[in-house]
């Protein structure tokens, strides 16, 4: 598929994917990146990851804070605020309805 | 680079854009540290990565630390009120030949105030500054200074033969303080310029122009003055050391100098406390 297209599509919903991986319980960077990887996103580079975390965290849908690791140095670790799962649920829903749509003209598109 | 060399340049990059990099930081340590990949392949260049960061945090474009608006007509006041008048320039008025530069020109600047002086090529933004810095004669009007003066031209002001350590104790002798002190300041501010080894500098005559430039801003700033014109002192200067001057600016708006500008660049006029155009 084409690359841009499917860099484009993520930057439109790699937040709400965000906010979903963490709805699981909560996470840190590496781990979060790797979940979304796992899920089927495909690598998601460090340099989009982290300020999308930031953002999500400045207006209040995530929170975060450092704790110690076993033995290691400390680890910046995020969750869903309740306002955070409150935005998933509805964006959810919104995002189903959209991609309907969208699969609707897609699909007459095909002979 | 080792990503020890990539977290050091990302934490200089961070400073610049005002964002306190120790979080940031040690979060990308982290993930370099369990991923085990190249730390531009994870985040790209230092200064792309802080960038984004900075935008993240602060919104689009440079935020300076600690910056508190202004109040405009019928808002809530700006915690720190407007200080006392420190430049007062009244009906300046200057002609050369048959032409008219400026024509009863007024500037007030207070303590804690930034404000940009902008126009087209030409209009007298440089003969504004000399004149307030009393290295012009107006044809009428007046300036006063209430405190110490720094001054940076545009180009000139440095001494081909002497380095910029001879440069420091040369306006320190000004000033009244001692080499040795003189040096230290000299050096310091330089190390904020991201200027490394300038004690082991050629004479100025062999510097490139951003870094002459680099010179005359910091001179400008030696012997704390109170108030500081700058004509456009970033002449020369890559992406990271223009960013570290608007730093500056801020920093001596935190220590309430009074501090004008020229510049032609708009996109910074949002981030002064007053605008003055000329040639209008």
């Amino acid at each position: 598929m084409d690359r841009d297209r499917r860099a484009q599509w993520l930057r439109g919903v790699l937040d709400l994917c965000v906010l979903g991986a963490l709805s699981g319980g909560e996470s840190y960077g590496y781990q979060i990146a790797q979940r979304l990887e796992a899920g089927g996103l495909g690598p998601i580079a460090g340099g989009t990851l982290y300020p999308t975390l930031l953002r999500l965290e400045k207006i209040g849908l995530i929170r975060a804070d450092w704790r110690g690791g076993e033995g290691g140095p400390a680890r910046k670790y995020y969750r869903l605020s309740d306002t955070g799962a409150e935005t998933l649920a509805s964006a959810s829903a919104e995002w189903a309805g959209f991609a309907g749509v969208v699969k609707t003209f897609l699909e007459v598109a095909t002979p | 680079m080792t990503a020890e060399e990539w977290l050091g340049r990302l934490t200089t990059e961070l400073h610049r854009r005002g964002v306190a990099p120790d979080a940031v930081v040690a979060e990308a340590a982290h993930h370099l540290r369990e991923s085990g990949q190249a730390p531009e392949r994870v985040f790209g260049p230092p200064a792309a990565y802080a960038a984004a960061v900075a935008e993240s945090l602060l919104g689009p474009g440079v935020e300076p630390p600690g910056w508190v608006r202004p109040a405009a007509a019928g808002e809530e006041p700006g915690v720190e009120p407007p200080g006392a008048v420190r430049l007062e320039a009244r009906g300046i008025t200057k002609r050369y030949a048959h032409r008219t530069v400026l024509d009863g020109v007024d500037l007030t600047v207070r303590a804690g105030e930034v404000v940009a002086v902008v126009g087209a090529n030409g209009c007298g933004k440089s003969t504004l500054l000399r004149i307030c810095a009393g290295l012009t004669s107006p044809d009428a009007g007046e300036v006063h200074v209430r405190g110490r003066l720094g001054y940076c031209p545009q180009e000139g002001g440095t001494v081909e033969r002497l380095t910029p350590d001879e440069h420091f104790v040369l306006i320190g002798a000004g000033r009244g303080t001692d080499r040795a002190t003189a040096r230290r300041q000299g050096r310091t501010a330089a190390a904020v310029l991201d200027w490394p080894g300038v004690d082991r500098s050629p004479v100025a005559g062999k510097l490139s122009g951003g870094t002459r430039q680099k010179l005359n801003l910091i001179m400008s700033g030696l012997g704390d003055p109170d108030v500081l014109l700058l004509d456009e002192p970033y002449q020369g200067f890559d992406k990271g050391s223009y960013l570290d001057f608007w730093q500056q600016v801020w920093r001596w708006r935190t220590e309430r100098k009074a501090v004008v500008v020229v510049t032609h660049l708009l996109s910074e006029l949002n981030r002064v406390d007053n605008v003055l155009e000329l040639g209008r």
